[in-house]
This record gives structure tokens, sequence and C-alpha cells, in this order.
């Protein structure tokens, strides 16, 4: 075998600048494909991670029927045991929880459907972080009575820092609910949506408000890594009170799964359309350097080489050429990727704006995932699989003597 | 002892207008130690002949025996195992493996015969010691000239100890003094180890060597004179 391997080795320098044009262009493919992939991944990862910590938590812990008809009477009871077991997970990083509702906000002037969170102030803020949106006043604590209010809805209403506003409601099995509070705080949203009608109270506040004592709607959990979210759901499970559904992100935001789905799925056809323009450059490759040694292989043949062994021979050589340009493609694009994945771009300007007037970070993220890397590289392994197929049959159908001929 | 025998053989080469009968029914033998020429105008079928002998090109009708075997009725994989134990191939472009030295080109077939690493190397050494350029075997052939190369070919076919070695047109690409050195040695390792040689050749330095001419025309042998030389 090692015959081969030598006569291979030494076939590809036969022709260095040939060898090196193609494995280059395997490693600018694999490279654009890992650069990519990587982009791509970090933005998703970026996207779920600021949904997540916005909104739906990796886990949420709901009511049976809440997730279908989202009506405080289908509330949960927080037990002391189980919220145990939450916090003695290991994988559990974070857990709040929240009620979420409608009220109708009023003041002097004015009155505007708002939708009212009522929260952990502390325990959403280690989540969501949402003072960091806190243009005015100050963040609300625990046992506050004060609001947060969005800044559209603020302007809307005429109302500042300090004024108070009234909120009416429908409560607990239809209780009214009525109080009037006062502004702590103006959240700037870069939602439009999210900033005229958003309005944050202290949990206990909202309990009291909507007469629902030790009911929340929504037990929110954080996990470090997304792929942690499978084990910690079959961990609670078993734990689960009968009135309890335990959600993944993914269940819980099916628009962003199907963004992401849509956007990985055309990723994957630019990296399709990439890898066939290499695939066609070395079959190129491949034909003319079958060609050129046609009559080398009818020699070989005379002498008594037989046929399968030219044909290891010739994969072995053409799978020298993909390894030369995979190696190069991840030894290259690692170390540039894990400076990336360690040193986001930060995007500046209008396309920062854009990305705050989505709700993200102005932030270009990247993965480092093996998979990354490792899916470019068995592509390619692939495309000369299938290239060692016409290598195969040409070398099948080589006739000794008309390739002594050649 | 006859080594060869070769008995009416025909190859017709049917193209889309004609058909050509490139050998017409030749029937020859060839016994050990022999050096014989074949040899012929262009076209007239002596290429044709050899290859068949050599089992690269499979004959219309008629039969081949090498050593009591009739290589035509070996399977394409036991025919190339064939070749590779019974004939030594001299080309006339010399046709080594360029990617290798002149002694990895000789030790290749050895190689596949499986011979062990330490007979391959001393044969290696001292077949190529015997085309008189020992000092060349680490010389990958691009630097060797035309006439060395063609002692390298024959170095290999000699290497691995075949019945007889088919030699087509070897002096075609050679100077004068090459020539004139090649077949020298050719002719003294068929002394010194009884190697049957067949050429095929219109070059008389080759015929003046060769104590046994065939002449072929039209795919049939015209003459058959032998020498004592």
């Amino acid at each position: 075998m090692s015959t081969y391997f030598i006569i291979a080795w030494r076939n590809l320098w036969r022709n260095s600048r040939r060898t090196l044009i193609t494995s280059a262009s395997i490693f600018f493919g694999v490279f654009f494909a890992i650069f990519m992939s990587s982009l791509q991944r970090g933005s998703f990862e970026n996207m779920v991670d600021n949904m997540v910590r916005f909104y739906s938590g990796y886990i949420q812990i709901q009511e049976s029927d809440f997730n279908q008809h989202r009506s405080l009477n289908n509330s949960l009871q927080t037990y002391q045991t189980f919220q145990q077991e939450i916090e003695n997970h290991p994988l559990i990083t974070q857990s709040s929880q929240r009620i979420e509702s409608f009220a109708l906000a009023g003041s002097d002037e004015n009155s505007f459907p708002a939708m009212l969170f009522g929260i952990q102030p502390e325990k959403e803020e280690a989540i969501s972080g949402v003072s960091k949106w806190l243009s005015e006043g100050s963040f609300i604590k625990s046992g506050s009575k004060d609001l947060l209010i969005g800044k559209v809805l603020a302007k809307n209403l005429k109302i500042a820092v300090n004024d108070s506003i009234v909120l009416i409601g429908q409560g607990y099995h239809g209780v009214s609910s009525a109080g009037i509070y006062r502004i702590s705080g103006i959240l700037d949203f870069p939602l439009p949506d999210l900033s005229k009608q958003l309005i944050y109270m202290d949990l206990q506040n909202a309990q009291e408000f909507f007469s629902m004592p030790g009911l929340i709607t929504s037990q929110v959990i954080m996990v470090e890594k997304p792929e942690q979210v499978a084990q910690v759901i079959r961990d609670l499970t078993p734990k689960l009170g009968a009135e309890m559904k335990i959600y993944a992100w993914d269940e819980l935001q099916p628009e962003l799964v199907s963004l992401i789905d849509g956007k990985t799925a055309s990723g994957k056809v630019v990296k399709l359309l990439l890898f066939m323009v290499i695939g066609f450059g070395v079959w190129a490759t491949i034909i003319m350097l079958m060609h050129e040694r046609k009559r080398e292989l009818g020699v070989m043949i005379a002498v008594g080489f037989q046929k399968t062994r030219i044909m290891i021979m010739i994969i072995i050589e053409s799978a020298f050429i993909g390894l030369i340009g995979i190696l190069i493609g991840i030894g290259i694009s690692y170390p540039f990727i894990w400076y990336l994945f360690n040193n986001p771009i930060h995007v500046t300007g209008e396309m920062a704006e854009t990305y705050k007037s989505m709700g993200f970070e102005p932030i270009l993220k990247f993965g480092i995932n093996p998979d990354i890397f490792l899916s470019p590289a068995f592509t390619i392994l692939i495309i000369f699989a299938v290239l060692s197929i016409y290598e195969i049959w040409y070398v099948a159908r080589l006739k000794t003597v008309t390739a002594l001929k050649a | 002892m006859n080594v060869i025998e070769i008995k009416d053989l025909v190859k017709i080469y049917n193209s889309s207008e004609v058909q050509v009968k490139a050998v017409n029914g030749i029937t020859v033998n060839f016994e050990e130690g022999e050096f014989t020429a074949v040899v012929g105008p262009s076209g007239s079928g002596k290429t044709t002949f050899l290859n068949m002998l050599g089992g690269l090109d499979r004959p219309t009708s008629g039969s081949v025996k090498i050593g009591g075997t009739n290589v035509w009725d070996l399977s394409s994989r036991k025919l190339i195992d064939f070749r590779m134990n019974n004939i030594g191939f001299v080309f006339q472009s010399y046709n080594l493996i360029p990617v290798l030295t002149a002694g990895e080109n000789v030790e290749f077939i050895m190689h596949l015969q499986g011979r062990p690493k330490k007979e391959r190397e001393e044969r290696t050494k001292e077949m190529l010691e015997a085309m008189g350029i020992g000092d060349r075997i680490k010389s990958r052939p691009a630097k060797l000239s035309g006439g060395q190369q063609q002692r390298v070919a024959v170095a290999r076919a000699l290497a691995s100890k075949p019945e007889f070695i088919l030699a087509d047109e070897p002096t075609a690409n050679l100077d004068s003094h090459s020539t004139t050195e090649l077949l020298e040695l050719m002719s003294q390792m068929n002394k010194k180890y009884n190697t049957t040689f067949i050429f095929a050749t219109h070059d008389q330095r080759v015929m003046d060597k060769a104590r046994r001419i065939i002449t072929i025309e039209d795919g049939k042998i015209l003459s058959d004179e032998k020498f004592e030389r």
C-alpha cells in the first residue's frame, strides 16, 4: 500500500501548479463555507438568545392550557418544592416567574391598551437585562408599587417619570382590577410595537392587581447552552404537577424557528452552488490528469499492475488533493473564526439602527461549533467520492493497446 | 524447447467501411534463448502481432501458448498477472513511470510480484549495473538521456525474470551510439540469462544482431531465417 501512497503523492507534484490551484479552489470553498456557516450560526444563536432572554426563556413552564388560551384563568400555582428543584438543577442558570396579561392604561388626557408584565425585577434583570433600555428614571425593585413603561406609550399618555397612571383590567376569574401607580422609569425599546404597549410591574404588585395571589402565568428558565434544553426538560418533566406543561423555546416561538429554517435552507443552496462550482473544477482537473496519463496507465497495466490497483492509486491521489484543500481550509479558517467568535463585529451606522429596530443587538456574532468545520470537509469528501466513480469508470474501460498508443 | 507456440493467429480490425486483416494466419514457435527480430514495413502487422503475443491485444482467432498456457483463455485479471510473471516489455518511448527513480522503476514489477525487499534491492542493483547505469539508481527518468532511460526499461523488463522480452521498436528514439550500446547490452543479457528476446523493428542494426529474422508483410510471414552470430 505504501507504494500507492508514494506514487500518488509524487504524482501530485508532477504538476505542482495545477495541484496547488485545485487545492486552492477547495481551500476557498471550505473557507467560505465555514465563514458563511459560522456567521449564520452565530447570527441565529444571537437571535435566539435575544428572543429567549427578552421573551420566552429557553424553557417555560405554564398551566397546560395557557399557551392555547392566554387567560389569567389558566394560571399556575407556584410550589416551593418545585422551585427548589429548579434552583438546584445544575444546568439551570436563571429562572424567573411572570404574569402576562393586558390592561387599559389611562392618564389625565388619554387611555391606551397595554401589555402588562408582572416580573421579579432582580431575576428578570439577570435574564433579559431590561434596565439597559431605561432612558429615564430608575428600575423597579422587588416589592415596589411603581411601574416601568414603554417610551411611546408614555408619550401617548403624555406622562413622565413620577407621574401616575391608572390601570383598569380584568383579573383572575373575571374580577375587576383597577389601581393607580407611579411611573418609576421609562423604557426606550428599539422595537416600536413593544415601546407603545409594554408596562412592567413587580410580580407581587401584579398578583394583587389581578387578584391572583400566589399565581403566575409562566415560569421562565434559562440554561447556559441551547443544547442543554432537552436534558433539563427531561429532568423536570416527571416533577411537574398535573396542571403544568413544559415548553422548549422553539415550541413557544415557531415563527422564529421558521425564520431560521428558511435562512438555513437558503444558506444551504448558496453552499451547494459553491461546492458544485468547485466540484466541476476538480472534475476538470481529474479529466485532464487522467487523459495526460493515459499512456502511463496503459504501461502500468501492460507490465502487470491490476486495474483495481490503479483505481486505488488514483483515488488516493485525488483524495490527497482534497485533503490538502480541506486541511488548509480548516487550518486557516479555525483561528480566523476563533478570533471573530471572541471578538464579534460591532455593526455601526444605518445597519446598526436596523438591527436595533428589530430588537437585536447591532453585532455580528460567529459560531464555532465543530460541525461548522466538519460539514464542508465532509461535503468535499463526498464530491471526491462521486468523482472517484468517474476515475473508476475511466480505468475500467481503458484498453491497454489504445492507451499505449496515446 | 518451445517457449511460445503461436497457431493460426488472425487479427481483423473492423472499421465502419472496411475490414483490415492486420495479422492473417500466423503460425510460428519461439525457443528459449532466441534473439529474434520481427521485421517488415510499416503497417505490415508486426506490432499487432507482438501485442497479441504479449497478451495486450486479443486476436480475432488463433492461439498463443506460453509455457503451455493459452494466454487468451485467461480472464483479464489473470492475464495481467500472467504478463507480470512471464513477459517483459520494452517500448519505443521507454515508458518508465516518471515519478519513480530508475531503481524504483526496476523494482516496481518485482514489488508487484511480492518479492522480498532484500531480493528486490539486490536484483535492481545487479540489473542496473549490468546495463551500465548503476550510478543512476536514484535518478528520475527526466534526468536520464533517452539511451539511459531505455536501459532502465530493459533492466525493468529483465528484473522480474520473465520467460521472454518483447521489445517494440526499442531503438527508434535512440541515436546511433546509444542504439549500438543498448543492443550490445541486450545481446549480453540474452546470453547471460538465456532470456528470449523478440523485437519488432525496422532498424538494420537490430537485424544485424538478431540470430533469427521473421519478415512479415500484409499480416503474413514472408520469411523465417536463422543465423549463427
